[in-house]
């Protein structure tokens, strides 16, 4: 059954622009090979948080768009449009139910990672707003005997070391589960249960003091977060925030949960454990992509394909030991050196990141990948998100941000192409 | 025994990026510390299993349901699931199984033993006295909801009965319809029947064995592998002239297609063809549709329809054939559920200290079922063994997909389960 839009990637990009397009009355699919790359991030959304070698990390990320690189994707589509993409982001997942806002100066706000360091971020959810550091008043981060990758002393003294009055609680194992061992989604799906909130707010009443922000783990409830947050606040008088943890991150499986959701309640097939491996493109126009199945390949046929399977560990490129670095579906043109040698620079941590990380797909204004001489590559193909060429997410900070205004943009060139009817 | 192989097994555990994806999802682990987890019991334990290590790092993986959620959710491609069915099977060839696992892993022998006298079986064995001695001396929990054998006859019976009514024809496609259809539920087999020759097919029914997952899923790889060579040897010259294998159970078909291939190591030229040729009936059904060559004259079908894709069937990665081609029937209300699992995995809840697991997992599709209103009179779903649990946890009868559509073509009768007299 043709579509009119084929989305391949079940990460923020490709959830993005599958919502933009249904929402436009696109007929569209998703296909991913697992559950998306959001299980793995914070769930804030990143726009800027460092440029090139700067040590200090950027304040007002849209006044600094033009030190970016020439390509980079905010530059292609500039600091306004890349800004009304975010606006329609916060009022799409606010129906969600989740509550996105930023510091009101328009600048970076600064919370704790797990290990107790500054990470900057745009957009956050409501959870996480009241750790930014310019709040100021004193911490107290509360971990849980025996949860694994969760150190509130580790993150207390990190803060303290940077001058955030911060101390360390450690609560009782019993307090979220009589079961031996869950991970952070599943501490979440306990705390979705009233008793356990109860447990939880009357173990806290011991340890905080007044005048205290309370930095817990981020398991603050899976489907009733926001009213367990609501609970917890009300009940200790206090301001609560939630430290995103390592892999499974809670903050970003509810992201990645509501925008599956909406799809789907729009009509679109979000099919998970569907590989690409292959597809037929004729005369420069792709006509379908392949799957792996349990026997034959699946093809999947659309008017338009958009490809969002991200970067490296999205699962967007690959690599081999002989340099050789590729585009996983449709071996695209990359900007990436085909040497290994120039794959990285000498230091893990250099400032101006690596080469290997900074190459992808080139895309020319309307997010088309175009080859070395900027020639499209396939006339009814678009990419979005991690996999973009001239952009370092990680180093930059810019994952989500540019996920999102990268597959808004895409979206919006695909309905001005008349590649298909709206 | 043959050495249980571990190649490809090697290759996905590397891929392995310990992100608990699968762990989040395991709706087994969600529900009892007995299994730690797809992460933990895969990829992790994968590692102190290298072959000429003695044995398992221990027994947890025997609480793994074989469901496969973790390979439909992992985002690097680890094949979970199939370390996990090899990691059984060695324990299987070092420790020996009980009594209790053979005998649910030979539903084709007691398929056949039963059906010599149904009634009498059905007596026999369903009743609360047998089903206690059955429980306490076998393991068996007493409350799962084991099938009834036909009184009516096997499914090859009513195509010996029929023969003369069968739809002969150019266009021919083959039937598997696996030991439940023709022991417990022929009208699976007849509705099938009826759905393919409306269309225009004949219906070729070879003789065939059980497609060998129970013994795969308890670890008995032997047995397994003489049950797959004999499917091979009878089907794959049928694949090899064109025909198309369709199954009406999506866990023998899945089994054909790629669990026997990959489990056994099993892949000759015949293993290969037959493989190929191997469709999920709506996977196939389904094709004919994109060209425009199945009939759609279908009649209004008034029902609210909860439906459940098994977990047997996502294992296919075919998407939702079943859901797609229900929707073309007029005044037919489809819920799609999103629940993980509906707890039975084949043997799985058929085990005593296993029963209530799978009840706790299937909580999440029965009250999904639950919620879609009091007017619901059927479920649907493509798996026997699950359809017999969404009956047990819901009280409500479930139909299989290809039911659905043998009614809206005039077929069939939904509630008694007939092809409609005066009809082919």
């Amino acid at each position: 059954m043709i579509v009119d839009l084929l989305v391949i990637g079940a990460g923020l990009a490709g959830l993005i622009a599958a919502l933009r397009a249904a929402e436009a009355g696109l007929r569209v699919k998703l296909i991913a090979k697992g559950m998306g790359a959001l299980y793995w991030t914070p769930g804030t959304i990143d726009v800027l948080g460092y440029l090139g070698a700067e040590a200090r990390a950027v304040e007002r990320p849209w006044e600094r768009i033009d030190d970016l690189p020439e390509r980079h994707p905010y530059r292609i589509v500039g600091a306004r449009r890349a800004q009304e993409a975010l606006d329609w982001f916060r009022a799409c997942v606010a129906e969600l139910g989740l509550d996105y806002g930023g510091r009101e100066d328009g600048g970076n706000a600064h919370t704790p990672s797990p290990a107790g360091a500054w990470r900057p971020s745009y957009l956050l959810p409501a959870g996480q707003r009241a750790g930014d550091v310019k709040d100021g008043r004193p911490m107290v981060i509360v971990g849980f005997q025996g949860m694994r990758d969760f150190y509130p002393h580790l993150i207390a003294r990190n803060l303290e070391a940077q001058g955030q009055a911060a101390r360390a609680a450690v609560l009782p194992w019993s307090v979220l589960s009589e079961r031996r061992d869950r991970n952070s989604v599943q501490l979440a799906e306990a705390l979705d249960e009233p008793t356990t909130q109860q447990r939880l707010i009357d173990a806290l009443r011991l340890v905080v003091k007044p005048g205290e922000r309370i930095g817990l783990p981020a398991i603050l409830g899976r489907e009733a977060h926001s009213q367990v947050l609501t609970a917890l606040t009300q009940a200790l008088n206090a301001a609560v925030f939630e430290i995103a943890t390592l892999p499974p991150s809670v903050p970003g499986v509810r992201l990645a949960t509501a925008l599956r959701r909406s799809l789907e309640r729009r009509g679109v097939r979000v099919e998970i454990g569907m590989e690409a491996i292959g597809f037929h493109a004729q005369d420069g126009m792709i006509e379908f992509v392949e799957t792996a199945t349990s026997a034959r390949p699946l093809k999947h046929r659309a008017k338009a394909f958009l490809l969002a399977t991200g970067g490296v560990l999205g699962g967007g490129f690959d690599s081999n030991p002989s340099g050789r670095f590729w585009e996983t579906i449709f071996d695209l043109p990359l900007t990436t050196p085909q040497d290994r040698r120039q794959w990285f620079r000498p230091l893990f941590l250099d400032p101006q990141g690596h080469p290997a990380l900074r190459g992808g797909v080139a895309v020319n204004d309307a997010f088309q990948p175009i080859d070395a001489a900027g020639n499209v590559v396939y006339a009814n193909l678009w990419a979005a998100g991690g996999l973009l060429a001239h952009a370092d997410p990680i180093a930059e900070r810019s994952l989500e941000g540019i996920a999102i205004v990268s597959a808004v943009a895409a979206v919006e060139a695909i309905k001005a192409g008349n590649m298909v009817h709206v | 025994m043959a050495p249980i192989s571990w190649h490809s097994v090697d290759l996905t555990l590397d891929e392995c990026i310990k992100c608990n994806i699968c762990t989040s999802h395991c709706p087994v682990s969600a529900v009892t510390d007995l299994f730690p987890g797809p992460k933990y019991v895969g990829p992790q334990a994968q590692r102190f299993r290298e072959s000429g290590q003695p044995r398992s790092p221990d027994h947890s993986v025997d609480y793994c349901s074989g469901c496969r959620v973790c390979n439909e959710v992992c985002p690097t491609g680890v094949r979970i699931a199939e370390l996990n069915a090899r990691a059984r099977a060695q324990i299987v060839a070092e420790k020996g199984l009980p009594l209790r696992n053979r005998l649910l892993g030979r539903n084709e022998l007691l398929g056949k033993l039963g059906s010599l006298a149904p009634a009498l079986a059905n007596f026999g064995l369903h009743n609360s006295f047998s089903r206690l001695v059955a429980e306490k001396v076998m393991g068996i929990a007493r409350k799962a909801p084991l099938p009834t054998w036909s009184t009516s006859g096997t499914f090859r019976d009513w195509l010996k009965r029929t023969r003369d009514r069968r739809l002969k024809s150019n266009k021919k496609v083959v039937y598997f319809h696996g030991c439940a259809t023709m022991y417990y539920e022929p009208f699976i087999g007849k509705a099938a029947v009826v759905v393919l020759e409306h269309n225009g097919y004949e219906v070729i029914v070879p003789e065939q064995n059980c497609c060998g997952l129970p013994l795969l899923s308890n670890g008995e790889f032997d047995a397994a592998r003489n049950y797959h060579r004999n499917n091979v040897g009878r089907l794959a010259g049928y694949a090899r002239a064109g025909l198309p294998i369709v199954g009406t159970s999506t866990s023998c078909t899945l089994t054909l297609k790629e669990e026997a291939p990959e489990l056994l190591d099993y892949h000759d030229e015949p293993a290969t063809t037959l493989k190929l040729g191997t469709y999920d009936i709506f996977e196939w059904l389904r094709e004919l549709y994109e060209v425009g060559e199945l009939r759609t004259d279908f009649q209004p079908l008034p029902l609210k329809l909860p439906y459940h894709a098994p977990c047997q069937q996502r294992a296919h990665r075919i998407g939702k054939p079943a859901l797609e081609l229900m929707a073309l029937i007029p005044e037919l209300e489809l819920a799609e559920s999103h629940a993980r699992c509906c707890g039975i995995a084949g043997t799985y809840g058929y085990k005593v200290e296993k029963y209530q697991i799978a009840m706790d997992v299937g909580a999440e599709l029965f009250e999904f079922v639950k919620a879609q209103g009091q007017d619901v009179r059927y479920t649907a779903c493509d798996s026997e063994t699950c359809r017999w649990q969404l009956e047990h946890g819901t009280a409500l009868p479930s139909r299989h997909p290809i039911e659905i559509l043998a009614a809206a073509y005039g077929l069939y009768d939904l509630e008694r389960r007939e092809v409609v007299a005066g009809k082919r």
